[in-house]
């Protein structure tokens, strides 16, 4: 297989969950992806855009297409908003057509991580580096901006050497929101604490979700209370185990949605 | 909500709200119920989301030609004989029915539950002129007797005890009784009846208007809207001019989608056709039926930004589903409207000053929208109100600062770099094992009741060359 | 006060500028609608066996209660059986030519006090004195012009001989209907609605049209279902096989 990707490291990615970027990028190479990380890369422009800065956000989304547009490679993006912002936003802020253009085209080949593996790349079966029970928290971005939720659970299903267990409001918000997080404090926590409620009911050893964002507020949470629960992005539950059958998974009909 | 109670700022009224168990507890279950039933509701109906598309159609198609469709409506209401009137504002909605019903010679009022009469807070003046308003919906009845707001759109009680009802039934009924949900349905059905036998006036609202026909549709699940639409002697109807639908084909529409949603029934209890007042041989109905036709902010969205919300089938299924709502209720909101569309309808009705503090009430997760029957794009309009509140310069000048400098940096990959080494050196005091327990200033609204993790000690762009050097090996 | 001019006018503007915003269609409505229920009609007819069994479940899904009898001669006896069952006395009903057969005098003769509403115009006073009657009676019979199976409702057209107290005061709502009422789907309830409305409307048809789905009920204090609110507690619906014979909605 000889797919080039790029990989989008996101300004949560790159200052909080580095060895989250590290686990992607190897593990992609496993499976025989070149990955390129096109360098001066800082943010998406998504906290301006929620926020209603949107001039400021157009100023740094062009920035990002024009930093992506080199090759015609797939991207790649650890979290579900981040890859929603540059999909469903990017085109609107632009100003001219041919600026609308070129982010269309950024937006046709960028992907969140599960669904790269699973319906770019057509990888279901991978070894999970977590022993025990794994549980998945739907990222309000990813699940309902981008409509995928069964990537990543094909993904943690088929994870040998963990099982598998749904989460009873899985899609449920984890109060995270960005600034939402620190505008409306105690809303953002109650939200939160019951998110966390519902985890620690599951069993489940680890919670695994798709989204920095996400990710930030749900292990800001267990760690203040001392949870033994873990909460871990995709990439590190997931290793390449060689010896499993080669294209083990047919790639999803069609495209992702977009 | 009360001038005193919105000087309380957003956030410390969500607190309170926080902090009430009962109000708690009584959101989580009535949420969670109404949730799994409109599941429930939705999963027996295999062309839900067909109808779904087709009702936000309909009401898209309607919008785009307004004017005939309500011209439509008017001329087969005053056709069977009712009075329509116009009202550009609250305050002529008021005045007109004010004059119904010094016209009628009407003491007292019955009133089927209307959000719209909400809107304009026609009950305080219909007291001080001399009318008794007396709410007849259940839940509109008690919070009346307890002088509140409804908390929710459709279930405006919901934040109150059987214990605070049989406690205010005894206060204002004088009636001593044990909080038994059946004992106090059958007081209030008691004391109701006598009501709606004695009243000269009934008002009611519209759940739609069919423009073909000239109907006006209410959806209860008492028998209240029968009343107040059979057995007074003047009917007045109060609607917002976007509830109008084209013909009785589209009514069926909405029918199979709008219980569903809201309670997860397949039908309401009562869906009541009126067509005007009573005809030759009835023996009840109205002498005079008038239909209300109320502006009060709505048309100047039909070109604006809010447009969508007047889509709104006021169902309540996005309050069910909003985790703000959830945890803080109706009242915290401060508005006649609450949750994810009554921010919208708020800035609809007041401005977006309005809502420089409820514009941010939302984590955006978009429970709303997937909730919505006619798919109402909730998430963005709150940025597009956050947009209006920031480049409005109604948000305060240090937030925009603080936005616009993140904003600067961002354009300056080398500053940024630097910015993230600077702020290990400023963590280093702060950090332990990775974690941050206590941050001054801004994020110390994270650190109070979360970890926050640290800057890794090099970030991912600073471990690049080494991953690249691990590739060509 | 704004007149209707200056209303239009403004709505006018603001859909000439919001022209383009988003499209929509409206529902496509049937051209002939009243030949279209006709052919219904006749589908239904094949049909009503199950769609009478779907009624069935429906209403008890919303704790309506389902009698079945051969003939209208019955009807009464099923009325007075629901009366004696609940300690009931007093009794309101449609007239004869409004619910297609005469229940008052055999509930007489049952030993019920039963009377029966107008069939035309009346004064005032009458009209008050009928009302206080349907108010302090247990139980009210009426006929059902339609009765939808997805959803197990009964809808009931107001006018002349068909006063709307009889099914909403009493606390006991008691309906008469026979296979021809049979619709199967809120979506052929639309068209039935377009068919009553098309052209001139029949001068008995009143202004109400009521879809009642089972009792009263709300859940309004802690999300406790009770029923009887403001309208009747309890909701029979009695399904006469051989048909009666009553002018039609």
């Amino acid at each position: 297989m000889s797919v080039t990707a790029a990989f989008m490291v996101t300004c949560l990615g790159d200052m909080f969950y580095p060895e989250v970027g590290e686990r992607i990028v190897r593990l992609l190479r496993r499976l025989g992806v070149t990955v390129g990380f096109p360098p001066g890369q800082t943010c998406c422009g998504l906290p301006l855009f929620n926020s209603g800065y949107h001039a400021e956000a157009a100023a740094v989304a062009r920035r990002t297409v024009e930093i992506f547009a080199g090759a015609e490679s797939p991207v790649v993006v650890p979290s579900g908003s981040c890859a929603w912002m540059v999909k469903h936003e990017y085109a609107g802020l632009m100003a001219t057509p041919a600026e609308r253009t070129a982010a269309e085209r950024l937006a046709g080949r960028t992907y969140e991580l599960s669904q790269f593996l699973v319906r770019v790349l057509g990888r279901r079966r991978f070894r999970s580096a977590v022993a025990g029970t794994l549980t998945y928290h739907d990222s309000c971005h990813l699940l309902r901006g981008l409509h995928e939720s069964e990537s990543p659970r094909a993904l943690l299903r088929e994870a040998a050497g963990a099982t598998f267990v749904e989460l009873p409001g899985s899609d449920e918000c984890c109060g995270f929101g960005g600034s939402f997080s620190v505008r409306l404090p105690e809303v953002s926590t109650a939200i939160l604490d019951k998110k966390l409620a519902s985890v620690e009911a599951s069993g489940a050893d680890c919670v695994v979700a798709c989204d920095a964002g996400c990710l930030m507020q749900m292990r800001g949470g267990l760690s203040r209370r001392a949870s033994r629960v873990q909460a871990l992005h995709l990439a590190e539950v997931l290793e390449v185990e060689n010896h499993l059958p080669e294209g083990s998974g047919e790639p999803f009909q069609g495209s992702p949605s977009t | 909500m009360t001038e005193p109670e919105l000087a309380t700022p957003f956030r410390e009224r969500a607190e309170r709200a926080l902090g009430d168990r009962f109000l708690q507890e009584a959101l989580t279950i009535a949420t969670t119920k109404f949730i799994t039933l409109r599941r429930e509701a939705f999963a027996e109906l295999p062309e839900g989301e067909a109808l779904r598309d087709q009702a936000r159609a309909i009401k898209e198609a309607t919008l785009q030609r307004l004017d005939y469709w309500l011209e439509r409506l008017v001329d087969n209401v005053e056709r069977r004989g009712g009075h329509v009137h116009y009202a550009t504002s609250a305050d002529e909605a008021r005045a007109i029915v004010l004059d119904i019903a010094r016209r009628t010679g009407a003491r007292m009022a019955v009133k089927s539950k209307s959000m719209a009469t909400e809107e304009i807070h026609l009950n305080e003046a219909l007291e001080a002129a001399g009318v008794t308003p007396v709410e007849t919906d259940l839940g509109e009845y008690i919070i009346q007797l307890a002088h509140e707001r409804p908390s929710h759109i459709i279930a405006p009680a919901i934040h109150k005890t059987k214990g605070q009802v049989a406690e205010l039934f005894a206060r204002e009924l004088g009636r001593e009784t044990e909080p038994d949900p059946e004992v106090l349905t059958r007081i209030a059905r008691v004391e109701l009846r006598e009501k709606f036998l004695q009243a000269d006036l009934g008002i009611s609202g519209a759940n739609f208007a069919v423009a073909e026909t000239g109907t006006v549709v209410l959806v209860t699940n008492e028998g209240n809207g029968r009343m107040v639409t059979s057995l007074p002697r003047v009917h007045v109807a109060v609607m917002g001019v976007e509830k109008v639908i084209p013909s009785m084909t589209d009514l069926a529409v909405f029918l199979a989608i709008l219980a569903k949603s809201a309670t997860g029934q397949k039908l309401s209890v009562y869906t009541s056709l009126v067509n005007g007042p009573r005809r030759g041989g009835e023996l009840e109905g109205p002498e005079e039926f008038h239909l209300v036709l109320l502006d009060n902010g709505r048309v100047r969205q039909i070109a604006g930004p809010l447009r969508e919300s007047l889509n709104c089938l006021r169902c309540g299924a996005c309050l069910n589903v909003c985790p703000v709502y959830r945890q803080i209720g109706g009242h915290a909101y401060g508005y006649t409207y609450p949750g994810p569309i009554g921010i919208l309808l708020t800035a609809m009705l007041n401005g977006p000053a309005s809502v420089k503090d409820l514009a941010h009430a939302s984590s955006l997760c978009g429970a709303c929208m997937d909730a919505c029957p006619v798919r109402i794009d909730i998430p963005r309009m709150l940025i597009e109100l956050r947009k209006e509140v920031s480049e409005g310069r109604i948000a305060p000048w240090s937030e925009r600062m603080v936005f616009g400098a993140f904003a600067w940096l961002l354009r300056r990959p080398g500053l940024y770099r630097l910015g993230a080494r600077l702020g290990r050196l400023a963590q280093a005091p702060l950090a332990r094992g990775g974690r941050i327990r206590r941050v001054p200033l801004f994020f110390g609204e994270w650190t109070r009741t979360r970890d926050l993790p640290a800057i890794a000690p090099r970030t991912f762009q600073e471990r690049w060359a080494d991953l690249e050097r691990e590739a060509r090996r | 006060m704004t007149s209707r001019t200056e209303f239009f006018r403004r709505i006018r503007a603001e859909v000439e500028r919001g022209r383009g915003a988003a499209p929509g269609t409206t529902a496509p409505r049937p051209a002939q609608p009243r030949e279209r229920l006709d052919v219904l009609r006749r589908e239904l007819s094949e049909r009503w066996r199950e769609n009478l069994d779907c009624f069935g479940r429906e209403f008890e899904r919303v704790a309506g209660v389902l009698h079945r009898v051969g003939d209208a001669r019955e009807v009464p006896g099923v009325v007075a059986r629901i009366a004696a069952e609940r300690g009931m006395r007093k009794v309101v009903a449609w007239p004869g030519e409004t619910l297609g057969l005469d229940i008052v005098t055999p509930l007489i003769a049952q030993g019920l006090e039963a009377a029966a509403m107008p069939g035309a115009e009346v004064g005032p006073a009458e009209r008050e004195r009928l009302r206080a009657l349907a108010a302090a009676a247990d139980l009210g019979v009426t006929a059902a012009d339609v009765a939808i199976a997805e959803t197990g409702t009964l809808v009931v057209v107001s006018g002349a001989g068909r006063p709307r107290s009889t099914s909403l005061l009493p606390a006991c709502h008691v309906a008469v209907f026979d296979r021809e009422a049979l619709v199967e789907s809120l979506l052929q309830m639309g068209l039935v609605l377009e068919a009553w409305h098309e052209g001139a409307e029949p001068s008995w048809r009143g202004a109400a049209i009521n879809f009642i789905t089972g009792p009263s009920r709300t859940a309004d204090i802690e999300l406790t279902l009770t029923r009887g609110v403001h309208g009747p507690r309890e909701v029979h619906a009695v399904f006469v096989e051989q048909g009666i014979r009553a002018h039609r909605a």
